[in-house]
């Protein structure tokens, strides 16, 4: 089925929505809804809205359309490209949509699945289901849904697979990004989790969009009817893409799902209001810290790792050779800074993995995995390992600490150098390409002679390459290199924006990656779900 | 050459919640973990077996089934051995009957020790009490608090570096002597990969009352001098009273009006 149609809501007066007038009055209250995680400053903008119920939301969106007024939404504002942050307009702030509506479990997929509002954060998500207490379901369900909560909490622990570092992001903002994490590795970026959404659409009514229900018609195309009768036509792209994690551009796939459309699309087509999510039982894991001589020795060391089949491996993370340099000389000025024992001065790269892993029983070898490190020429004593919640945080904390490392050495030489900034890459391959990308990376920065240091998802040919610019010149060096990796990146069929999204900070590499045709395609999706472009102005298209 | 450990297995406090109804710790979901000072005494004991590789180090435990976990850490982190000891009728037991346990687990499974080290205190109970008990029923000198400790050249004493109230103070004791840590500098260690897997194939032995040359009366409840009979939270600390918005001379002239008043001058 490829027609939906969307419904309206009951409305209220838009004069009862909460909100703020006045570009002057908002920056002086409310600074903080000015920018996001980026640090991108916005442009004045003239409301600022709190809608407290879909009701709400939908009076707000009607009265900006009749006055023709662009509309920006944000979620927890921790996005990384400025997607949230206006350029002109209303801000939307959905932060009042912040309660768990369900816990059920779904017989046909046999699945567990958890119901939210957009505005729940991902922490606290896990620390509900961790605790098997959701006090919003308590508070408010009926008989049946209580029934449900018991039948839960009798299970095994669940969790909900994706984890973007930022773990105060909401779930319905890593909906609208396609966030991924470290565990994006094993279980696939947010995408994979969506069971069903249910997105407002500019003329302020309702698709529910419940996953494996619309599908585009063999000539690429859905058809949304509103309820006094108007149909708006998408086609979809019909552009390739990438066999890589991505977030550049809007996702389309021969007979794809509509909810596909929605996921990663940067709030382009509509406000997601609630997510439907799977949930996956929680297995007790060992996560390794693997210490190696050099960056060419942890590649080999991935590839190895990928291809023996026999290890199953949550996520498989970096620091590069340079990232440890900058911790080991943090531990140098404070021993306890980073919260581990010193980092061995032989190590030249680390590797982080995570796998299954029962503490009690006692006849477990894990031969495969030792076969394939003993193999790359590294040995499994030259690790550091933890089980226990509170090392596996401090494992954890430790594969987070580099980019505050990083922004607190940036920070020291922004005192000389007000405009410099740190720059950081997004790029991913496939595969294969792993090691040519690697190489284009290496001499590009010795040749550029700047300072830098990588880490992230290397088990997804997807490593941040962060530069730290000594000066002005340094920056300059930077920003071109950063072009070339990126026009490498495509070239190698990668993609220009893996996890971060385009937002407004990127959307001069889209032109990068795609041809003028594909995104004309793009521009089609968009003015038939928004015809006067009133939805999130300046996310992915330029202007 | 012998060095015990004596080990004890807490709950990780960091995040125990109180009922506020009965004051006492929710443990529903709360991790068992081996005692940070504990962790401590073994890592002192892992550095003098590296200055020593003929050292061989036991780690002992009186505890719960479970406690074998903590344990297990002991054997990842270098011990080469351990020993729980594990019965209902410990159950109930004070500082005192803990400590003659303990003691009788040391003379019966590691007689030769020359060191004993214990955590200065475990931070579920607090009492720092069980550590130079044992040295008192084992008849051993004693130093609390150490944060550094070596062996004289002769290897006939340990030279302890411990913290008191002023600073520090540099003590020698002769061997055989119990030694309690400090945390110190320690930085606790992150055990290898290998040093997991190795763990699990290193003894771990289980013992009972029934093993321990000790009476039924000197056991848990029974054996036991001291009770505990309510647990509860302290009171909340208030804010105190802050003078703010006042220069110098006339802040200094509030304080003392109110010393004097409180009577404290």
């Amino acid at each position: 089925m490829h027609e939906i149609t969307s419904r309206p809501v009951a409305t209220c007066g838009f004069d009862d929505v909460r909100r703020v007038d006045g570009f002057e009055n908002i920056s002086a209250a409310y600074p903080a809804y000015l920018t996001d995680e980026s640090k991108f400053s916005c442009r004045p903008f003239d409301h600022l809205f709190f809608p407290r119920s879909e009701a709400e939301l939908s009076a707000v969106m009607e009265e900006m359309a009749r006055r023709g007024i662009k509309i920006t939404i944000a979620g927890a504002r921790t996005g990384l490209v400025g997607g949230c942050v206006p350029n002109q307009g209303a801000l939307v702030s959905l932060e009042n949509f912040d309660r768990v509506l369900a816990l059920y479990h779904d017989a046909p997929a046999a699945e567990w699945r958890l119901k939210a509002q957009c505005a729940v954060n991902l922490r606290s998500i896990a620390a509900q289901l961790s605790a098997k207490n959701l006090p919003d379901i308590e508070r408010c369900a009926d008989g049946m849904t209580l029934l449900e909560m018991d039948r839960f909490r009798r299970e095994p622990p669940y969790f909900y697979p994706p984890d973007p570092t930022e773990m105060s992001a909401s779930l319905g903002g890593t909906v609208a990004t396609n966030a991924s994490g470290a565990r994006t590795f094993r279980y696939g970026p947010t995408r994979a989790w969506v069971r069903g959404l249910r997105v407002m659409l500019v003329n302020g009514e309702f698709l529910d969009i419940p996953r494996g229900r619309y599908f585009a018609s063999p000539s690429g195309e859905f058809v949304v009817s509103d309820s006094a009768g108007r149909d708006y036509r998408v086609k979809i792209p019909t552009y390739p893409s990438p066999r890589t994690k991505n977030t550049s551009g809007i996702f389309t796939a021969p007979h794809m799902d509509l909810i596909d459309l929605f996921i990663g699309s940067e709030g382009a087509f509509g406000v997601i209001t609630e997510v439907t999510v799977g949930l996956l039982p929680r297995r007790p894991k060992i996560s390794i810290v693997q210490f190696l001589q050099s960056d060419e020795q942890a590649i080999a060391l991935v590839q190895a790792l990928r291809a023996e089949s026999r290890i199953r491996l949550d996520l498989l993370e970096s620091y590069s050779g340079s990232a440890l340099d900058l911790l080991r000389e943090r531990q140098r000025r404070d021993a306890r800074s980073v919260g581990t024992p010193p980092i061995p001065e032989t190590a030249g790269a680390a590797l982080f993995f995570e796998l299954d892993f029962d503490p009690a029983d006692k006849t477990v070898t894990m031969d495969a995995l030792d076969a394939v490190v003993r193999g790359g020429g590294a040995s499994l004593s030259d690790s550091w390992s933890a089980y226990e919640n509170r090392e596996l945080e401090r494992l954890k904390g430790f594969r987070h600490i580099l980019p505050e490392t990083i922004n607190a050495v940036i920070a020291e030489r922004k005192k000389k150098h007000p405009g410099l900034h740190k720059l950081g890459t997004d790029l991913a391959v496939p595969d294969e390409r792993l090691r040519d990308i690697w190489a284009v990376y290496r001499e590009g920065l010795a040749g550029a002679g700047l300072e830098w240091a990588a880490f992230g998802h290397i088990g997804n040919n997807h490593v941040h390459i962060n530069i730290l610019p000594r000066d002005m010149a340094d920056l300059e060096k930077a920003l071109g290199l950063y072009q070339m990796f990126a026009e490498k990146a495509v070239e190698f069929g990668g993609t220009v924006s893996a996890e971060h999204g385009i937002g407004k900070l990127k959307a001069k590499f889209l032109k990068t990656m795609f041809s003028p045709e594909a995104i004309a395609e793009m521009r089609a999706v968009k003015k038939a779900l928004d015809p006067n472009l009133l939805l999130n102005p300046g996310n992915i298209f330029e202007g | 050459m012998q060095i015990a450990v004596c080990v004890k297995q807490v709950p990780e406090i960091t995040n125990v919640r109180v009922n506020p109804e009965t004051g006492t710790l929710i443990r529903e979901g709360v991790a068992s973990i081996l005692n940070p000072f504990c962790e401590y005494a073994l890592d002192h004991a892992v550095r003098l077996k590296n200055g020593d590789p003929g050292i061989e180090v036991v780690a002992v435990s009186m505890g719960p089934p479970q406690a074998e976990s903590a344990l297990l850490r002991c054997l990842e982190l270098g011990a080469d051995r351990a020993v729980l000891v594990s019965d209902r009728q410990f159950a109930g037991a004070d500082t005192w009957a803990t400590a003659l346990t303990l003691a009788a687990v040391l003379r019966k499974e590691v007689p030769g020790y020359d060191l004993v080290l214990a955590g200065k205190q475990a931070i579920d109970g607090d009492t720092a009490q069980v550590g130079p008990e044992i040295a008192e029923i084992l008849g051993l000198p004693q130093v609390m608090y150490a944060v550094e400790m070596s062996f004289t050249p002769n290897r006939k004493r340990i030279r302890v570096k411990r913290e008191v109230e002023s600073g520090h103070e540099v003590l020698e004791a002769r061997l055989p002597a119990l030694v309690s840590a400090s945390k110190g500098d320690a930085m606790r260690r992150m055990p290898s990969l290998a040093d997991v897997l190795a763990a699990r194939r290193k003894e771990l032995r289980k013992i009972t009352a029934a093993d321990l040359d000790l009476s039924e009366s000197e056991l848990g409840l029974a054996g036991s001098y001291t009770q505990v009979v309510k647990v509860f939270p302290p009171e909340p600390k208030s804010g105190g009273r802050k003078l703010e918005g006042l220069d110098p001379a006339q802040a200094a002239h509030e304080i003392a009006a109110f010393l004097r008043a409180e009577r404290y001058v």
